[in-house]
């Protein structure tokens, strides 16, 4: 096992009605991962479990190369941080960061308690009492405090679920700095898709205890592996459709009465198919002919709703099926829509993404031969 | 426009209520509630009022009143701090694990709540006593008996008085984050150092409050403490013997006295614990 390196092997455990079922996932030095999924999908608990809260049924657990499977939470040299930060109200900025120094088990040298608060830029705030800090003060004296301890990984439950949209922005951005340069591998669980795509690395999607899909954030946003995955990384459209022909990378696919033609180099399988379209509504180009020329599918459509989301529209179009498309204002004011226009909606083919339905092509030879009956 | 007929004055007791608060609301909770505090105020007032100077003079003489009060005194501290080695702990497990018949603990130990002080008393007696299955081995082996002794005393003390540490202990222990525990660990604290370096201290007041609580009640208490421990006598003992044998102006004098002192020791302990007086009782 590499120094550094946090590895989750076959971690199963039951919890009441509720199971963890075999993750198996590694975070690399300074890498960051988030674990994304609704409530209720095991998120914290997995979190808790890598933190030495639960005892596991099966697989184990390493830590800065050091297997802690067995290990209490005080002994695994992590560093926790929860949404409201989890000062301890009744020590002062100083004593709560002092609290993690006392304790002699902790194997690198250890950082005096000045240098910490200066680094952090938090010196001026020792004496005070966790009540009287701003949300950005208090963030930082929960990082010194878990920094204080030297960790081998830091984990986050929530950390922005609490704050305004500003102050998660900016907090989200003091985050990524600091865990950047302190080189320290975290895990972040969050239900929110902007902290995942803003600050990881790489994300993980779980569902009812197990993992959906995990990768880096942009391939997991761009192709979700089923629709779950879609609608969770916010797929806008995830239209049913059947495969109508093939031709090199590009598929024909129908739906409703239209045939949308599309980039699909993941999508293996044969004729008649059923797939599920994804598409983001922000990748939804409108023109007011309703034929294509050069790349890309160009559907009959008819504006059924315009509805003003500010800088925004939000719109609904009819083609057959309802297509949900998101375009700028400005756009949308020179264009002269209105309710009820023939109009043309544009699909670039790698805007969208393919799902196929059923079982997936497991079997390489199987998927080309289907593929070849088109 | 004349001051009378603004029509947005107020009457005079709503003077200081921001505008949008329910007078009328508010009216009748002050007519109720200042009954009750007359109710409360009203016979302490008059008890303080009856016994002239020359008999409060005698009872303050009367070396056997002060022993009664000391003993009272004593007593009520050595059963508040049994009800906190005993009764925080227990505290700790309702407020932090799942067993099976936790609602049946917690219900056991409100039961003194509901038992008649007198029936508590025979009932520690048939337990506690010459003959009793813990009173006479307590007796044999350590020779600590209850009948007629301090340890009588706490005892009745105890019983009537520790669901008050208990149930606020608890309500403590509850209040505090759990998260802030786990975080605890991860920084390298084991269990008992977070236990005593993060629960404990944030519970500190509600602990604080139910032993206050608890010390009161047991400085009042009578009915147990007669049954089982009648001599040596406790103020309210004392008391009451006054009461029956010498007549009502030597007993209101005696309980002028024990008045005077638990309600001084009661503030005293408050500002210690708490840094302000009778104002704050449970208030965060």
């Amino acid at each position: 096992m590499t120094a550094g390196i946090v590895a989750v092997e076959n971690l199963s455990l039951r919890l009441g009605a509720f199971a963890l079922k075999q993750l198996d996932f590694a975070v690399a030095p300074g890498e960051i991962l988030a674990i994304l999924g609704p409530n209720g999908a095991g998120k914290s608990v997995t979190l808790e479990t890598i933190a030495g809260f639960h005892r596991l049924d099966r697989g184990r657990i390493a830590i800065g190369g050091r297997e802690v499977t067995r290990l209490p939470p005080e002994r695994r040299n992590i560093g926790l941080l929860f949404q409201d930060f989890g000062l301890f109200p009744h020590l002062t900025v100083a004593a709560n960061i002092g609290v993690g120094l006392r304790r002699p088990r902790r194997r690198l040298p250890r950082r005096s308690l000045a240098e910490l608060l200066a680094d952090l830029g938090i010196a001026h705030l020792a004496r005070r009492h966790p009540a009287a800090l701003s949300p950005g003060e208090k963030q930082r004296v929960a990082l010194a405090r878990a920094l204080a301890t030297e960790p081998d990984l830091f984990l986050f439950d929530e950390p922005f679920s609490a704050l305004d949209a500003q102050t998660r922005e900016r907090l989200r951005g003091d985050l990524e700095k600091f865990l950047r340069s302190a080189g320290v591998p975290a895990i972040f669980v969050t239900h929110d898709h902007d902290d995942a795509l803003a600050l990881a690395d790489r994300i993980m999607i779980l569902r009812d205890g197990a993992i959906v899909q995990s990768g880096p954030a942009a391939t997991v946003f761009a192709a979700p592996a089923d629709r779950f995955v879609a609608e969770f990384v916010g797929f806008d459209n995830i239209l049913p459709g059947r495969i109508a022909g093939r031709s090199g990378d590009v598929l024909t696919v129908a739906v409703a009465d239209q045939l949308i033609d599309v980039a699909a180099a993941n999508v293996a399988d044969g004729c008649a198919r059923a797939v599920w379209l994804c598409i983001r509504a922000e990748d939804i180009d409108l023109h007011p002919s309703r034929h294509a020329h050069g790349a890309g599918a160009r559907l009959a459509a008819r504006v059924v709703v315009l509805r003003d989301a500010g800088m925004l529209t939000r719109i609904v179009l009819d083609c057959g099926f309802p297509l949900q498309v998101c375009a700028m204002a400005r756009h949308v004011r020179e264009m002269g829509l209105t309710i009820g226009a023939e109009i043309g909606a544009g699909l670039m083919p790698g805007a969208v993404h393919v799902i196929p339905i059923g079982e997936p092509a497991t079997d390489p030879v199987a998927a080309f031969n289907d593929a070849s009956e088109c | 426009m004349t001051a009378a007929a603004d029509p947005g004055a107020k009457p005079r007791w709503a003077r200081h209520l921001p505008p949008s608060h329910p007078h009328g609301v508010f009216l009748v909770c002050w007519l109720l509630g200042g009954l009750l505090g007359a109710f409360i105020v009203v016979p302490l007032l008059a008890l303080a009022a009856t016994p002239s100077a020359a008999s409060l003079a005698a009872a303050a003489r009367t070396a056997d009143l002060w022993q009664a009060l000391r003993l009272s005194l004593e007593a009520a501290l050595l059963t508040a701090i049994v009800a906190g080695l005993l009764g925080v702990p227990l505290a700790y497990l309702l407020a932090r694990s799942d067993f099976r018949g936790k609602s049946l603990v917690a219900a056991i130990v409100d039961l003194p709540l509901a038992v008649p002080h007198t029936v508590a008393g025979i009932a520690l007696l048939l337990v506690l006593g010459r003959d009793g299955i813990v009173g006479a081995p307590a007796a044999a082996i350590f020779g600590l008996r209850f009948w007629g002794t301090l340890a009588g005393i706490v005892a009745a003390m105890l019983f009537v008085s520790v669901p008050y540490t208990v149930n606020a202990a608890r309500i403590g222990f509850e209040g505090v984050d759990p998260r802030l525990e786990k975080i605890a660990r991860t920084l390298g604290l084991g269990p008992w150092h977070t236990c005593l370096r993060i629960t404990l201290p944030l519970a500190r007041r509600s602990i604080l409050t139910g032993l206050t609580l608890t010390y009161a009640r047991s400085i009042s208490e009578f009915g147990a403490v007669m049954i089982l421990a009648y001599y040596p006598m406790t103020a309210p003992v004392r008391i009451y013997t006054l009461f029956v044998g010498s007549g009502l102006d030597e007993a209101a004098a005696a309980s002028v006295m024990l008045l005077a002192v638990s309600l001084a020791l009661f503030i005293l302990f408050r500002r210690l614990a708490f840094g302000n007086g009778i104002g704050a009782m449970g208030s965060r």
